[in-house]
């Protein structure tokens, strides 16, 4: 809050460009009527809750006010970032939500596109309520679903060992390395109907006579979908680019600790599971809010590259 | 709130509906005042009145929210003294909640802590009971008195009433069972031998699958363990303990002696157990799905009939047996044996008497009138209204038979074991998480506290087969397999309480990672490669400094020992 | 799907290009509709039958047990319209108040553009934490209330985001027409924006929705004691936590021993689990057919172009 009130500070230094400013929001009273009300909200809301961040400093205990807190200064910093533990949990968060973001986001385009292209429309409409039902789905019951797919006897070794790909069933839970595939494959799965809507959105806004205008240029289906569709859809793919980039450190949890393991461990432990054990089960709230400000720095660096990158080369941009 | 005046004045359509919830929302407290204005007028009157009154209950235990005066029970209580209870159990994460109620500052009038008493005694949540007790609590007096010591914190105060308090002696329950469980007809087809020791348990599962390595078409499968999910993994690791003839001491061995805690983990015991489970693994008797089958799996492949034996503790998998029970073939189901590493070790699978201080009832400083609410739980605490809280109304819920014993018949005890019945009497309320005698307890007429630990009461659920099975081995009940516990005065050692974030509270979470990591690698291992990969383990073990922790349990446990709890 | 109509002399490339799609499309189907059918079946099967495992996508042993038992063990009816009232409520003023917020950040002169929109962007990225966030709104006296299901989420900075990207990409042209005409801001968004906007506001309408009704967590912070508040999931997460044999606590036979005392159950979290998820989500699910009837390409865009 403060910095940016000081950049607003900063930039209007000189009287004169106060006064400009001031003449302009004078005359823009119903813009700050219909958006200073949210400001106050999100103040109130989102900044004020900022307070919590003391408790990293702090040997926090529920019970006491902030001021009869024991301050440790940067201790639990230091506990989260000597853990050797905690550079394993980074890079598997790291992979997973990379793994999830490229997947995610390609299937769904992907999907979004070939939707867009069926003929009939509620052939179209049902094949698009149906594939988002497993966003409905609590990640229990799903994990449930894929350890039971995934057993020695389960559907996909015996469709593998029917094709002749395998000659005898992969214990697939249990070997460590195909964890990130396993996860990356179950979000799509979970998710990419879900993850279709807003794309499906985007593309009714393009101009249907751009359509016509390709087609007159003889332009094949796929060329269509290329040249009209996809561009359609590029403001929101970006802005949701530069979101989601902001998330990184987010991977996911539940679906983590629902299919991981003793023998996976190593590759399925993220830092939201990390914290859990070591902050949030033992009433370390400390630790937690110091990992959680780690991940809101690292948000905000790939947050501003990310958006400055789109400013750079001339896309929308977030802010 | 400046939104929700401008967004009512700005969407008329809204407004009829925002009426209606704001009219709901204030409804409530105006019944609520109601029981307000009379803790107040308690208050003032130095008498405990008898006046009605509805107080909060809270538990971190799971049930269904109750007003307790629609059961039976709490409906004959309320008779006796007033008082009705609004009964919460927490849903979701116990420790979220324990957190919001302490920042608030607002608690209902009684809790029970279960995994959350440490931060609320920290936060101060509790007050202090001794005062009422020596004032209104004779029965709570005569029930807890041989245990003042243990229930006593270490600040001199009472804060909370534990659930195990055992009156008049020490019952022992007739069906106790071990971790290990074995098929029935893996023991029948062998002539029901003795089988005391590991290496005997393992060796008939081996026998008998080379004998019938299918049945009906399905293969069988050996060995089956529960670790596929981390919060169940300690289902593999504690068995060491009681292979070595240990009761259920969280991660420690206590010796007898010397009393000195000594973690069996890395210890020879553990790498006994995971040598015989990698034995196992490589005649492939052991489910390859050990340690990735998540619990409906489990659960899944014990009720095939296709498991030869498994271990788990017989709480973890509740009643999913009771399929094979109702499918009629006493062959396919299990019996739980004593089983420990050597013939020369003597079984601890009977819980020693044990008293355990961390789980109790409490009330907090929001209550406004302990004075009543202490008056209940003496009420309660009567021979009479235990009996009428266990076993119900006599005639109704039981029966009395020439000799004075309590018995029940099958329609009886089956209305005492379904939950739906068990709710609207009030068993499922009153039976547990209140003031209480403990589970062993008997009653001055010589009958056990708990119906299921009265020797009348278990026989009536034994099938043919239980009774073929007991005769076989020449017992009465299923406790017969076991060896009597042993007094251990400090026992369970998993009830000390380690402090909020401590080193021993992260050691024994660094010491679980850490199996949880090299349990499946050791018990997978090729027999070459056991050694070096048990090595590396140790080599980690001993980076996490158990001495400390090991100091640290030995030290509660010698105060416990001279009745510092 | 108009253009696609208008492609008449369609190749054997394109006929190929949706032979595959289609074949494509019903593997999707497949794959996405199996978790419901799965659902289905355990929530029409016996709950001790189906310990046993295998089963698919039809029960094995038909009962309503689970039904019954869902619908009586808690006070569903009236949490479920709670939360169909906390669902359409906060959706309508969510959605407003966030589009309203969306158009003044896409306007190119507002003079705190910048401003507000960084103001909140970056709050999608940290949080105060649990505790800091229940004090403020006991502060506001919004505990044992409805309106704590509605005021601290009146503000999607995603779905702001949504909506301002394509109120950016309306033609500027009618804008400047109906300022022209002397319409102030507040005009222009209520008669011209909002009515353009209708894809994307079909959109986050969807998504607000989704997560008004699926929530329980504020319930279960807020209001858990208040029956008349609860929420059909908080409802739903009750029989199931009811319905589970053991405590999650971890080897301490003390607190299985509540547990194992009853012996005779006639569900189990699977069950429950399954049960829960078709009471709970197809009242939700049919929001969407519904909603798509709004996703029709380029309706106002072109016709003003035209």
């Amino acid at each position: 809050m403060e910095k940016h009130a000081v950049q607003l500070a900063g930039s209007t230094s000189e009287d004169s460009r106060l006064k400009t400013l001031f003449k302009t929001l004078s005359k823009q009273k119903m813009l700050m009527l219909m958006s200073l009300p949210f400001l106050v909200w999100v103040i109130l809301f989102k900044y004020i809750p900022l307070w919590g961040w003391t408790i990293a400093f702090q040997k926090f205990k529920l019970a006491k006010d902030l001021f009869d807190q024991t301050w440790i200064g940067l201790d639990n910093f230091k506990s989260l970032f000597q853990e050797q533990q905690f550079y394993l949990v980074l890079r598997n968060t790291l992979v997973m939500s990379s793994i999830n973001l490229v997947l995610g986001f390609a299937t769904a385009i992907v999907l979004a596109l070939l939707l867009n292209e069926l003929r009939k429309v509620y052939f179209k409409r049902t094949v698009q309520t149906i594939s988002y039902l497993p966003h409905f789905i609590s990640w229990v019951v799903a994990a449930n679903i894929v350890q039971t797919a995934l057993a020695p006897e389960g559907i996909v070794n015996v469709l593998l060992l029917r094709l002749q790909l395998i000659d005898h069933p992969i214990l697939w839970l249990g070997v460590g390395e195909y964890f990130w595939g396993i996860l990356g494959v179950t979000e799509v799965w979970k998710n990419v109907g879900w993850n279709t809507i807003i794309y499906l959105a985007a593309i009714t806004t393009i101009d249907p006579t751009q359509y016509e205008a390709a087609e007159m240029d003889g332009a094949s289906r796929l060329q269509r979908m290329w040249h009209v569709t996809l561009p359609g859809m590029k403001p929101v793919i970006v802005i949701l680019l530069i979101m989601n980039l902001g998330h990184i450190l987010e991977s996911g949890f539940e679906a983590q600790y629902l299919l991981g393991n003793g023998i996976n461990v190593e590759f399925s432990e993220n830092l939201d599971i990390f914290v859990l054990k070591y902050g949030m089960q033992m009433n370390n709230f400390g630790l937690a809010t110091a990992a959680g400000m780690f991940k809101t720095v690292v948000s905000f660096i790939f947050l501003i590259a990310a958006n400055n990158l789109a400013k750079r080369m001339g896309e929308s941009r977030l802010y | 709130m400046r939104n929700k005046k401008w967004l009512q004045s700005s969407l008329a359509v809204l407004t009829a509906m925002t009426i209606l919830l704001a009219g709901c929302s204030n409804n409530d407290p105006g019944g609520n005042k109601q029981t307000g204005g009379n803790k107040a007028t308690e208050g003032t009157s130095g008498e405990v009145s008898t006046d009605p009154v509805t107080y909060d209950y809270f538990a971190f235990g799971t049930n269904k929210d109750v007003i307790a005066s629609n059961t039976t029970i709490g409906k004959i209580l309320q008779g006796q003294t007033g008082v009705d209870w609004k009964m919460e159990y927490v849903v979701g994460d116990a420790s979220t909640k324990s957190g919001v109620m302490i920042a608030g500052g607002d608690y209902p009038d009684v809790i029970s802590p279960v995994g959350e008493l440490s931060k609320l005694l920290d936060a101060g949540a509790f007050i202090p009971l001794n005062d009422l007790i020596e004032k209104y609590g004779p029965n709570i007096k005569r029930v807890y008195g041989d245990y003042m010591d243990k229930i006593t914190n270490e600040d001199g105060n009472i804060y909370i009433l534990p659930f195990t308090a055992n009156v008049n002696g020490y019952l022992m329950e007739p069906d106790a069972s071990s971790t290990f469980w074995m098929q029935r007809r893996v023991l029948k087809e062998f002539g029901y031998p003795e089988v005391k020791t590991l290496d005997q348990y393992f060796d008939l599962i081996e026998q008998y699958q080379a004998k019938y390595p299918s049945v009906d078409g399905k293969g069988t499968i050996g060995f089956l363990t529960f670790a596929g999910t981390p919060g169940e993994f300690f289902t593999i690791t504690n068995q060491p303990m009681h292979l070595a003839g240990y009761p259920n001491d969280g991660n420690v061995l206590v010796d007898m002696q010397t009393h000195e805690a000594k973690l069996y983990m890395a210890s020879e015991y553990e790498k006994r157990w995971l040598t015989s489970l990698n034995a196992m693994n490589r005649k492939s008797l052991l489910d390859p799905e050990t340690f990735t089958a998540n619990k409906d799996q489990y659960l899944a492949k014990l009720t095939s009939g296709r498991v030869l034996g498994y271990v788990n503790y017989a709480w973890q998998i509740g009643d999913a047996t009771n399929n094979l029970k109702a499918a009629g073939n006493d062959d396919l189901r299990y019996v739980a044996l004593p089983i420990v590493f050597d013939e020369s070790i003597t079984d601890a699978y009977i819980d020693p008497p044990s008293f355990v201080n961390n789980r109790g009832l409490g009330i907090t400083v929001s209550a406004e009138d302990p004075e009543r609410i202490i008056k209940y739980w003496d009420n309660m605490l009567t021979e009479e209204n235990q009996k009428l809280i266990q076993w119900g109304e006599k005639d109704v819920t039981y029966s009395v038979n020439e000799e004075g014993r309590f018995i029940m018949s099958k329609e009886q005890l089956a209305n005492r074991n379904d939950n739906e019945f068990r709710r609207t009497y009030g068993w499922a309320y009153f039976d547990y998480e209140w003031p209480r005698y403990g589970n062993n307890s008997v009653y001055e007429d010589g009958n056990a506290h708990v119906p299921t630990s009265q020797p009348e009461v278990a026989a009536v659920n034994y099938t043919e087969g239980d009774l073929a099975l007991l005769k076989a081995y020449g017992l009465k009940t299923f406790s017969g397999f076991y060896s009597e516990p042993v007094e251990r005065a400090w026992y369970p050692a998993w009830s000390i309480e380690k402090e909020q974030g401590s080193p021993e509270q992260i050691f024994n979470q660094k010491a679980g990672d850490l199996q949880q990591k090299y349990y499946p690698k050791m018990v997978f291992a090729s027999e070459t490669a056991f050694e070096s990969i048990w090595n590396e383990y140790i080599a980690e073990f001993n980076k996490l400094g158990s001495a400390g922790f090991e100091k640290f349990v030995t030290a509660k446990v010698k105060d416990r020992i001279e009745g510092n709890w | 799907m108009e253009h696609t109509k208008t492609a008449r002399n369609s190749s054997i490339g394109d006929k190929i290009f949706d032979v595959c799609n289609i074949i494509f499309m019903i593997i999707l189907v497949i794959l996405t509709l199996y978790p419901f059918l799965n659902m289905f079946a355990l929530s029409f099967n016996d709950a001790n039958d189906s310990i046993r495992g295998s089963i698919y996508i039809w029960p094995r042993e038909w009962t309503l047990r689970n039904f019954e038992y869902v619908f009586n063990e808690s006070n569903v009816f009236y949490a479920t319209f709670i939360s169909a009232a906390r669902t359409i409520i906060g959706t309508i003023i969510s959605v407003f108040c966030t589009a309203m917020l969306a158009y003044t950040i896409s306007r190119p002169e507002y003079a705190l553009k910048k401003f507000v929109s960084m103001t909140f962007i970056f709050t999608m990225y940290f949080s105060g934490g649990l505790i800091p966030t229940y004090l403020l709104n006991k502060e506001l006296g919004m505990l044992n209330s409805f309106w704590v299901y509605i005021i601290p989420g009146i503000i999607g900075v995603f779905n702001m985001i949504v909506i301002r990207s394509f109120i950016e990409g309306l033609p500027e042209g009618i804008m400047e027409s109906a300022k022209m005409d002397g319409a102030g801001d507040f005009i222009t968004f209520a008669r011209i924006v909002l009515p353009l906007t209708i894809p994307a506001l079909a959109t986050v309408s969807l998504f607000v929705a989704v997560s008004q009704w699926n929530s329980w967590f504020d319930v279960f912070l807020y209001n858990s004691s208040r029956p008349n508040l609860s929420t059909l999931q908080y409802e739903l997460m009750k029989v199931l936590s009811t319905s589970s044999a053991t405590t999650s606590s971890g080897g301490s036979a003390a607190d299985a021993f509540a547990n194992a005392q009853g012996n005779v159950t006639t569900v189990t979290p699977t069950s429950v689990r399954a049960t829960m998820t078709i009471v709970a989500s197809v009242p939700i699910i049919m929001v969407y057919p519904f909603l798509q009837k709004y996703f029709v390409k380029g309706m106002v865009v072109g016709g003003v172009k035209g």
